[in-house]
């Protein structure tokens, strides 16, 4: 039986709520109000507010973790009998959840935990606790990439796998995190990004960082779709120092996946820079998205034929240029206008004005989220 | 090398009404190269992930060779694939990138450099190995995809789109590179193209497709002369082929087709099909390609009963061919292939010949072709 399964008990027997949660020291300190002052908070310690009582379950370097009971009326014997009973339970079960796991495995596993508690209490500024640093790595930058197995095949794939085959592609300075529900947070070193020759090149153009970290992903995923087990999300961002903002990172790599595979069915690589017109229509509620959009397709049906829909995101996607447009979808240039006139006389938007490009460019994302609904 | 077989195949999304494959049957041989081609949406790229892994199997079986393999992860399946979005791994040379499946797969260096070196020499891309792929052309790059591909030695192919982002030149280029090549190895092919082109240049078989459903499974001569319904007569074939919505009917034991501006004599072999299967006095839609509509003084002469006359709305003339857009045969715009060297201009009247033993005639309801089904 889980921790959490013997919360579950509790609550039933002591006919309260029982809830275990991350509390800042903070938060502890107005708990206990003044009697905060003088106290040394330890593992196993009962502590009575106005209202509930906490009990201490572990102490980290600026938070504490707590099984929070939602009365007062419980005598310091029973609150004793609930620690040892609750605190013996926990060693059983991190031994038993961490037998067989190399050192690294678990130093990465007890990381994934942590980096997941902060994200469900939404601590996206807290630091990691230095017990938790398991690599100096983390103190410089480097390059934070997560990944999403989608195959169902994936509770084949093990942690020394995946981070045998990582080191085998990237570098052996690479770091593996574990997280809940497939996730895996990868670390790659900045020297990924570096070119040693770069003179061998007739063809190369200037990279910009973007490029680089897209072509990463891009590489990765192919790897990964042949050498791993299948198909695989994968959202990518510039370089940062983990120790630092590891928990707002792994939000904002979670939230461009989640965003991405909204917005653009079928997409795999997920990159922050080129989804923020997605983030900011996400942030607009649902019936306000619906009702737009509702207008919008009113005026003319013709935004969602499959001819025009591919015309459209092909000319946006070459910056709205007619010649580069109509080379790549193999049609004459005249074609291309042709559509164009037949869109600007059905809706009265012409994709050649910024506005209205602006305009449709926004229909047509909102029409790819409803449609998937 | 292996066969692929594929029994039953259905592909359903979570949540989707409809199924994106539905029941796919294919016998592909050891040795041979199967092009799947159809408008987008159509299913063949969602069938070739199912074989890649990369999707999974909803209904049905699917062998390589004689092991079932729907629950086997894509790097256990011994094959390879080349996709529209290949990506090098961005921080590898040429060599690195071929050789890194056959080091994960503890091959030994000797054999890793024999492997990489042969293939780089079929590809011509020798010279390029210690280059980075930012510094390779598209045609380079798309080289080096296949080169990883073929160190692998694997018992099966599975491209899609793999020349999409090519310039047309270079495309030309390499389908014909890609089929000399495949034919040299002698590896079991399965191509998806939405050109139509390049299905008729490459394959062996061709697979037509069409919202999740095998229209046709032929080889290009088949699939030209004898196309099952409406739907691969037009899709196969550049320009498409005519279709003319009329009537049959039979007049002093002639057997006529009859359209607006059209009265012509069905030839008895095919006059005796539309007898037996009862299609006299019914509706029907008449197939004729372009190529078969003939305006040479000795085509008339040999065929007064297949005689129409039309007004010519534009002529192109390409230098060996010229495409006559014509009006009065039928209600829609016909397209006729002539010799570049005619003399016929925009605005001239025309009288042409129709090679009835060309047409094909296909049920207005069903839309089957009559003399194939």
């Amino acid at each position: 039986m889980s921790v959490i399964d013997m919360t579950k008990q509790l609550e039933q027997i002591l006919n309260c709520s029982v809830i275990r949660s991350n509390r800042s020291l903070e938060d502890i300190a107005i708990f206990m109000g003044p009697s905060y002052e003088n106290a040394t908070i330890e593992k196993g310690q009962y502590i009575e507010g106005k209202h509930d009582c906490w009990l201490v379950m572990d102490l980290f370097a600026d938070y504490c973790e707590v099984i929070e009971f939602q009365q007062k009326a419980l005598s310091a014997t029973e609150m004793q009998l609930i620690a040892i009973l609750l605190l013996n339970k926990t060693s059983v079960t991190l031994d038993n959840q961490y037998a067989g796991m190399t050192k690294i495995e678990k130093q990465a596993t007890k990381l994934g935990e942590w980096l997941q508690s902060q994200m469900d209490v939404h601590a996206t500024r807290s630091n990691i606790p230095e017990h938790l640093i398991m690599a100096s790595s983390l103190y410089h930058e480097m390059v934070p990439i997560l990944l999403i197995a989608d195959s169902s095949m994936q509770s084949h794939s093990s942690y020394a796998e995946l981070d045998k085959l990582l080191r085998s592609f990237l570098s052996e300075d690479v770091l593996l995190i574990p997280l809940p529900h497939d996730e895996w947070l990868i670390w790659g070193p900045t020297s990924l990004l570096r070119d040693d020759d770069s003179s061998d090149s007739d063809y190369m153009n200037e990279e910009t960082l973007e490029d680089s970290l897209s072509n990463i992903a891009h590489g990765l995923h192919d790897m990964l779709a042949s050498e791993w087990i299948g198909e695989s999300q994968l959202a990518i961002t510039y370089p940062i120092v983990p120790a630092k903002s590891m928990v707002e990172t792994v939000g904002q790599l979670r939230e461009s996946i989640h965003i991405g595979r909204k917005f653009h069915v079928g997409n795999n690589i997920h990159l922050p820079w080129l989804l923020q017109l997605e983030v900011l229509l996400h942030a607009i509620p649902e019936v306000h998205r619906q009702k737009y959009l509702e207008q919008s397709l009113k005026r003319a049906e013709l935004f969602v034929e499959p001819e025009m829909l591919a015309t459209l995101e092909t000319f946006f996607n070459l910056d709205c240029n007619v010649s580069e447009t109509a080379k790549k979808l193999y049609i004459h240039r005249n074609t291309l206008l042709y559509r164009l006139d037949k869109l600007k006389q059905e809706t009265g938007l012409d994709v050649r004005l910024f506005r209205d490009a602006v305009l449709v460019k926004i229909i047509l994302l909102l029409y790819k989220v409803t449609k998937t609904h | 090398m292996a066969g692929v077989r594929l029994e039953g195949i259905y592909k359903k999304y979570p949540g989707s009404e409809r199924a994106s494959v539905t029941d796919v049957n294919l016998d592909i041989k050891d040795k041979e190269f199967l092009v799947l081609v159809g408008p987008s949406g159509c299913g063949k790229s969602t069938t070739l992930r199912m074989i890649a892994g990369l999707e999974e199997i909803s209904e049905g079986k699917l062998f390589i060779g004689d092991r079932l393999v729907n629950d086997v992860a894509p790097k256990d399946r011994d094959i390879a694939m080349v996709f529209q979005s290949y990506a090098l791994y961005p921080h590898m040379n040429v060599y690195q990138n071929m050789a890194f499946g056959l080091k994960l797969r503890k091959f030994k260096k000797a054999d890793i450099d024999k492997r990489v070196r042969e293939a780089a020499t079929i590809l011509d891309i020798v010279h390029l190995l210690d280059r980075k792929p930012k510094a390779l052309s598209g045609g380079q790059r798309q080289r080096v995809a296949l080169g990883r591909a073929i160190v692998r030695e694997p018992q099966v192919f599975l491209m899609d789109e793999p020349l999409s982002n090519l310039d047309a030149k270079l495309r030309g280029q390499m389908r014909a590179e890609i089929s000399k090549l495949t034919k040299r190895l002698e590896t079991t092919t399965i191509y998806v193209t939405h050109d139509q082109i390049e299905a008729m240049t490459m394959g062996d078989r061709i697979v037509v497709m069409k919202d999740g459903f095998i229209q046709q499974t032929a080889s290009p001569e088949e699939l030209y002369n004898n196309p099952v319904n409406i739907f691969v007569a037009g899709f196969i074939g550049s320009p498409s082929m005519n279709f003319i919505p009329g009537s049959i009917s039979e007049q002093a034991g002639e057997v006529k087709f009859k359209a607006s501006g059209v009265d012509v004599v069905v030839p008895e072999g095919k006059a005796a099909v539309l007898r037996s299967k009862g299609f006299i006095g019914k509706e029907v839609v008449l197939g004729i390609r372009p190529e078969d509509l003939h305006e040479e003084p000795v085509f008339l002469e040999a065929s007064p009963k297949t005689i129409v006359s039309a007004n010519i709305e534009v002529a192109e003339n390409l230098g060996h061919e010229m495409y006559l857009y014509l009006n009065g045969i039928g209600t829609d715009s016909v397209i006729a292939r002539v010799d570049g060297r005619s003399t016929l201009r925009d605005g001239a009247t025309v009288k042409l010949a129709i090679d009835m033993n060309k047409v094909h005639i296909f049920d207005k309801e069903t839309e089957l072709n009559i003399f194939e089904n």
